[in-house]
């Protein structure tokens, strides 16, 4: 609206004079006949003018009224809750079944890279996510983060309309401005035009930029992941003179040395990788055990790799390059003298280490994460080509990521353009620079100069704030696009509703850049695949387009290996290691949370109370130290800490870490939203203030202590194993002279008469030589469950409402623990189940199958089931926290029972499930099959951990894994007889390095 | 009239002081319901004790509409100060059963002055009681499912949880004491409604005494219905107890899994009961000017009770530290060792010396003629049996079998005022029964003068 008409009083005053009778006016706008106003409203009510300048007789005016009431109707018709385009996983009648699922194949990024996931329909609505069994990435296993996406998808914080400076505009306005502003950078080449995005393996969005590019051919595409593999790809380019993707071969390696290796925690494939691992650490009890893998790792803070190593070294960074060094140097890698340097902790571990290696020339493999620096990660390579892994437990690809630039530069030279005012147009595409760049390069004041900046986003964060405009983002279930693999297998991202908000898509944005008033993502990834294929030479483009679609995985994608060399003068060239910081100052390790990332997620609260893996920490980052330091400079879990770096202070609490390096302190970034939802804003403290473009991943900082305190919300509050019965482990050695170490001679006597099962008698078995202790069966669970999150001051309380959680436990001194162990616990739904006799009113019982079943409707809420249960595995809601969750209603599963207040719950083996199954095999008349049948943890657990299925059958998967010779059950000296039964951990030590 | 006995000397062998009359009982005792005029500390009793029901009213309200999470209770501590209060109040009434029944089949003299008192007392205790498991409950709405009703699903409670054969042994109680108190109450109030001025006293009593005529066929039915009562009261005692302690004992938990439990709970009720009876006689035989009837007899009578429950339950006490070592069952020593050391020790010592070690003091006879420091005791009592059952809801189920699930309880103001809102429930409604029934038994008074000394 025109301000200048809104203020013209004399000129409405003047319209109103000499007016008689009634003259109506909708605004002072059109009252003043401003011209731009009038042209306004005949955009937006184009047949108002027929309507108002043409005689309206009575007839006529009822007419059109009663036709509007009874075609008002019409517009409940659409729209339709499924793209009539998508094509279903599986072969079922069309339609949709009430009651029945469909399973649509699509994928989701982490940065950039894909993993495949299914996502499951209740009529018609997406419920749940589900790894993709035929996506090499998946294999049909989660993470976290992956499964709390569809979370996002109903979050209602996210954003809903095209704002322009932060006011609602509309998305027809959005495209008259940047048609504009695009058509007069064409005629300057596209001087100024500037695309931020993060890490892209997009075919499709490939195409479109070198389209873009024959376009405004001075255009440039500039990258930010604040969590990305910067280091890892310089590593590559470092060691063989151009970047290349390493793929692992985990299940080949027989020696793994991991070096603060996020290989099961977050790396691309890892899902794959844990799975791998696994198998091979299941060897023993399948009888191969000289199969059993052995791994080793050194790292200043833990990480789910270090917590299942049979040797966890634990060294500050510094250490950490030089042991490199020794170790290249002891595998005749490097030059003599790195040895001579090594004066790391634990006498001669590097040279055993170095000694298993060699003893596994063709099946060794050494890994390093992504916040190793350049060097380690060359060495690294260096050190795989000695021990003849390329080829064998290593293969390198060409990058997945297209045209792999160094983010960190690619930011700063942005920045740098911005602020010289050369940069007039900047695209951020599904990034959040204003939170996410390093402290020092003043992203958001240099933002400030770009003439016309649009924000791409699902939510309006930090950088939508400054940007000119902001266009909602389609969730990636949203929208058609395509992502490739860590192998490079490639999968084409299908929508799997209509979006919820209108919703672009990047792939859209980009076209109206190129021209495209009217963009149609579906229409641009579809005809580049098209295309595609007739360059792959498919007979038939259109099978090979359905064909991809439905299987989620578009065949023969993967990259090819490629055979690089290790550049010769690498070692002579490579810096000496940096020396540890002096003085008082203590080393920071800048980490991202390993369920926020980079913060994108902070507003999921699935993932803000999803436990942290070791620290247990829920709704907060903290500055993680060793517990030697923590000693030292006298602070304790909650004490708050002032931390600074380069003249910049945060105050953030302390968490005390066992098996942390020394004089280091890891701080998480990724918390401390400032605009992100009703959940994410102002959980936890900003790390990326401290984090500078030099000292990305580590700093020198200081820290002193505030005075304050601070709540910490952690969800175990005991970690030194105190009875060595619940969790137990064992060596190799101790299996192979007793195969049956960890099991106790057990009474079976009681009072009650044994159960009789007809049917089938569910058992299930977790294996904790298998368990990584990644919390994907946490989140599977609450996924599947309808488990309510209940807020960081419920679970100070200790109120948390998780069916399924992660216990871990140390072994051994605090500072460096011998092991770490994680054990998922949930309902054991013992055969003489103490909860049972105990509730008053028959609330949980024993059911034909044997489980143990909560009545909700029944419940009275006396709790007495909980005191009495030995595991405690039972939740209760003290408040109404199903209601009180701000989660959309249709998110929640149809198929689960929302829990009220009052009520207890607890895991039920998913007998949701069980039911489905046990209706298809009655209507067929056969008993259910084994595996017909998955519990959503097992489902999602990468490692295969988890088994379920009927112990009645002896040839089950689970008979066979509770027939280990490992199988226990857990506090089966009381005789409550569980069905859920652990198989014991084993490591599997060097017994040339002894133990502290 | 007065029936205050002269202060001479101390002694404790008299139940009734020398002077005492039967007219005179009678006519002290319900001129103090029906003529006396309303004194001022009961108007300052009442009003402060109305104060903490308005807080009970208020804390019951926001429970309702909000939740038991309110409370402190968390998770592994599901249980938290509504099933101690619970089992408090329920202890302390036991105090008045104990005397009304028990002593009544043991024809103890010294149990007619008290026995009113005492009664009352147990009224509005199992009022708070009751109160109690069903505001815990998730669900109160829906506390009559632990009763076996007919339904139309045909669903029964669980016979075996302790829980329910609690539910059924409160409600028995509940039903027991009041209809006990109130048989014990007819004679009195058909003299009250034979003496009554008023009008509305007369019809208030009238309806009261059941049309009590006086007959010898009536005392014979009262004699017998009233012995029939005690019979079965006094067992009842025992088993309501029993049961409190078997809502523990049935749980698979340590410190709760112990065979010794029953008694262990029987002994603590006694031990509380004596102590809040003690508590309420010591002020009232003043207030009410009742010295020459409840005499020093009673109230030593009452502190040697209260010093006999205290040895039995500090035994119990021992027990329960010396099983677990005995057993060698890890987690019990945990439990032991967490009272000892833990979160809950300075809980736990405090009980140790409010309950076993201060009323050693009542080994002199100095100390149990001493109405003040008695007071002083008894009210250490009390406020440490709360402590007792604190420490074994909260202290057990935070050092459970499952170690990653450990966590204390810590309550909240609504914990608190809960908890204080029930005293001044308890309060409330006694300050009210003061005003309206007879403190004394006028009719066993009479009585029991009669036998000492023929008819006066």
């Amino acid at each position: 609206m025109s301000e200048k008409a809104i203020n013209d009083r004399a000129s409405i005053a003047r319209r109103l004079v000499g007016k008689r009778g009634r003259s109506l006016w909708r605004s002072l706008g059109e009252l003043s006949r401003d011209p731009e106003v009038m042209a306004l409203l005949q955009r937006e009510f184009p047949g108002l003018p027929s309507l108002t300048e043409a005689k309206l007789g009575r007839r006529r005016l009822i007419e059109l009224m009663g036709a509007s009431f009874a075609l008002g109707g019409l517009a409940a018709c659409g729209p339709a809750t499924v793209p009539d385009v998508a094509i279903p996983y599986v072969a079922l009648p069309p339609g949709v079944i009430p009651g029945v699922a469909r399973n649509y194949a699509t994928a989701v990024t982490r940065g950039g890279y894909a993993d495949g996931v299914l996502v499951v329909h209740q009529m018609g609505r997406p419920v749940r996510v589900e790894g993709n069994p035929e996506h090499s990435a998946s294999l049909g296993a989660l993470d976290p983060v992956i499964q709390a996406s569809i979370l996002d998808l109903y979050d209602p914080d996210r954003s809903q309309t095209v704002l322009k400076a932060g006011r609602i505009a509309g998305a027809d306005a959005f495209v008259t401005a940047l048609t504009a502003r695009a058509d007069a950078l064409a005629a300057k080449h596209g001087r100024g035009l500037r695309i931020l995005s993060g890490a892209v393996t997009s075919p499709t969005l490939a195409a479109q930029m070198e389209a873009l590019r024959r376009r405004f051919p001075e255009m440039r595409w500039h990258r930010w992941e604040a969590d990305g593999r910067d280091n890892v790809r310089a590593g590559a380019a470092l060691a063989f003179g151009r970047p290349v993707d390493t793929v692992l071969h985990v299940d080949r390696a027989d020696v793994i040395l991991a070096i603060e290796s996020d290989f099961l925690d977050a790396a691309p494939g890892h899902l794959r990788y844990a799975r791998d691992f696994a198998r091979r650490r299941r060897a023993p009890e399948e009888g191969r055990p000289e199969a059993m893998s052995r791994l080793y790792a050194v790292e200043s803070m833990p990480t789910l790799a270090g917590g299942r190593a049979d040797h966890r070294f634990v060294a500050r960074p510094e250490e950490i390059e030089r042991a490199v060094r020794a170790l290249a140097a002891e595998l005749g890698a490097g030059p003599p003298d790195w040895k001579a340097d090594w004066k790391g902790q634990g006498p001669g571990w590097v040279a055993a280490v170095a000694r298993d290696l060699g003893a596994h020339l063709g099946a060794a493999l050494v890994h390093a994460g992504p916040a190793q620096p350049p060097a380690v990660q060359a060495l690294v390579h260096v050190i795989n080509d000695a021990l003849g892994a390329p080829g064998r437990t290593v293969e390198y690809i060409d990058p997945v990521e297209v045209d792999p630039v160094d983010h960190a530069d690619s930011l700063a030279a942005l920045v740098r353009d911005m602020r010289g005012g050369v940069v007039d147009t900047l695209l951020v595409l599904d990034a959040n620079p204003a939170f996410t760049a390093p402290a020092d390069l003043g992203f958001a004041e240099a933002l400030g100069r770009v003439p016309l900046s649009v924000h791409l986003g699902t939510h309006v964060d930090e950088t939508a704030m400054l940007c000119g405009w902001h266009v909602p983002e389609a969730h990636v279930f949203e929208r058609w696009s395509d992502a490739r693999a860590f192998d490079g297998t490639v999968t084409i991202i299908q929508p799997q509703l209509q979006p919820l908000w209108a919703g672009w898509s990047p792939h859209e944005l980009l076209a109206v850049l190129g021209g495209e008033p009217r963009p149609n993502g579906y229409g641009i990834v579809r005809d580049h695949w098209l295309r595609a294929a007739r360059e792959r030479g498919e007979a038939d483009a259109e099978a090979f387009w359905i064909e991809s679609v439905r299987a989620g995985v578009v065949a023969d994608s993967a990259a090819p290996p490629v055979t690089v060399a290790v550049s010769g003068d690498l070692v002579a060239g490579l810096p000496t290691p940096a020396e540890a910081p002096r003085g008082d100052a203590l080393t920071a390790l800048f980490r991202p949370d390993p369920w926020l990332g980079d913060g994108r997620h902070a507003n999921n609260g699935w993932l803000q109370e999803l436990p942290r893996p070791f620290t247990t920490l829920t709704w907060d980052n903290a500055a993680l130290l060793a517990p030697a330091t923590a000693e030292r400079l006298d602070v304790k879990n909650g004490d708050v800490v002032a931390l600074t770096v380069a003249g910049e202070t945060v105050r953030a609490p302390v968490w005390v870490l066992p098996g942390h390096a020394a004089d280091c302190v890891t701080i998480p970034f990724g918390f401390g939203r400032t605009v992100a939802g009703r959940i994410g804003k102002g959980v936890g403290f900003d790390a990326y203030r401290l984090r500078r473009g030099d000292g990305l991943w580590q700093a020198a900082v200081r820290l002193s202590k505030t005075g304050g305190t601070y709540p910490l919300a952690a969800t175990q509050h005991h970690q030194m194993i105190e009875s060595p019965d619940l969790v137990r482990a064992g060596t190799l050695d101790e299996f192979r002279e007793n195969p049956r170490f960890a099991q106790r001679p057990v009474s079976d006597q009681s009072l009650y008469p044994a159960w009789e099962y007809p049917r089938n008698a569910w058992a299930m078995a977790i294996n904790l030589n298998a368990c990584i202790g990644c919390n994907a069966c946490t989140a599977a669970c609450q996924a599947e469950n309808n488990i309510a999150i209940v807020g960081k001051e419920e679970v100070l309380r200790n109120r948390q409402m998780h069916w399924i959680r992660v216990d871990t436990w140390y072994e051994g001194g605090a500072e460096a623990p011998n092991e770490t162990l994680f054990q998922p616990m949930t309902c054991m739904h013992c055969e003489k189940a103490p909860c049972e006799v105990v509730c008053p009113v028959g609330a949980t019982v024993h059911d034909t199958d044997g489980l143990n079943v909560m009545v909700y409707n029944r419940c009275v809420g006396t709790r007495f089931c909980s005191n009495n249960c030995p595991y405690k595995v039972r939740r209760f809601n003290y408040f109404n926290y199903a209601e009180d969750d701000p989660r959309l209603a249709m998110s929640w599963n149809p198929d689960v029972s929302v829990r009220a207040r009052g009520v207890m719950e607890k895991c039920t083996y998913c007998i949701q499930r069980i039911r489905e199954a046990r209706i298809a095999a009655d209507r067929e008349g056969r008993p259910i099959r084994d595996g017909e049948v998955k519990t959503a943890c097992q489902q999602a657990c990468p490692a295969e951990a988890i088994v379920f299925g009927d112990a009645k059958d002896p040839d089950s998967v689970v008979s066979r894994r509770r027939g280990s010779p490992l199988d226990y059950g857990v506090l089966e000296e009381l005789g409550t007889r569980p069905r859920t039964t652990y198989q014991a951990r084993l490591r599997n030590p060097n017994p040339d390095i002894q133990e502290a | 009239m007065t029936i205050a006995a002269e202060r001479t000397q101390d002694d404790t062998k008299r139940v009734v002081e020398p002077g005492v009359t039967p007219m005179g009982v009678t006519a002290h005792v319900s001129d103090l319901v029906l003529e006396a005029p309303t004194p001022l500390w009961w108007w300052v009793g009442f009003g402060m004790s109305a104060g903490l029901l308005g807080l009970f009213v208020v804390a019951i309200g926001w429970l309702f509409i909000r939740g038991v999470g309110i409370w402190g209770i968390d998770w592994p501590v599901a249980w938290g100060f509504a099933i101690a209060n619970y089992v408090w109040w329920v202890g302390m009434a036991s105090g008045g059963t104990l005397i009304s029944a028990l002593f009544f089949l043991t024809r103890s003299e010294w149990r007619s002055a008290t026995s009113r008192i005492a009664e009352s007392m147990t009224v509005f205790c199992v009022a708070c009681a009751g109160i109690m498991p069903i505001i815990h409950l998730g669900r109160w709405w829906y506390f009559y499912w632990l009763f076996p009703y007919p339904n139309t699903m045909a669903l029964w409670p669980q016979f075996r949880s302790p829980l329910h054969w609690d539910f059924v042994a409160i409600l028995v109680y509940v039903i027991g004491s009041l209809v006990f108190w109130y048989v014990g109450l007819i004679p009195d109030l058909a003299t009250l409604r034979d003496r009554a001025t008023r009008r509305w006293q007369r019809v208030l009593y009238g309806i009261l005494a059941l049309g009590w005529q006086g007959s010898s066929r009536h005392w014979r039915e009262f004699k017998t219905l009233y012995l029939v009562l005690a019979a079965l009261m006094a067992p009842l005692v025992v088993s309501i107890h029993s049961v409190v302690g078997l809502d523990f004992a049935g749980g698979l938990t340590p410190g709760w899994h112990e065979t010794q439990f029953p008694p262990y709970f029987v002994f603590g009720a006694a031990l509380s009961g004596f102590a809040v009876v003690l508590m309420l006689v010591i002020p009232l035989r003043r207030a009410l000017e009742l010295s020459g009837v409840i005499t020093l007899r009673h109230v030593d009578v009452l502190a040697r009770l209260l010093l006999t429950a205290s040895l039995l339950l500090t035994y119990c006490y021992l027990l329960e530290v010396f099983m677990p070592f005995y057993r060698g069952e890890r987690h019990e020593i945990t439990v032991v060792l967490a009272n000892f050391t833990g979160t809950y020790a300075p809980w736990y010592w405090a009980k140790i010396v409010l309950n076993s070690v201060v009323p050693q003091l009542l080994w002199f006879r100095a100390v149990r003629l001493n109405r003040p420091l008695l007071f002083v005791i008894a009210a250490g009592v009390v406020v440490g049996m709360w402590i007792e059952r604190y420490v074994i809801v909260a202290s057990s189920l935070h050092r459970n079998y499952s170690e990653s699930s450990w966590f204390p309880f810590h309550p909240t103001v609504w914990d608190w005022a809960t908890l204080a809102g029930s005293v001044g429930l308890f309060l409330t409604g006694f300050f009210l029964l003061l005003r309206v029934i007879p403190m004394v038994s006028m009719f066993e008074m009479r009585e029991l003068l009669h036998k000492k000394r023929g008819p006066g």
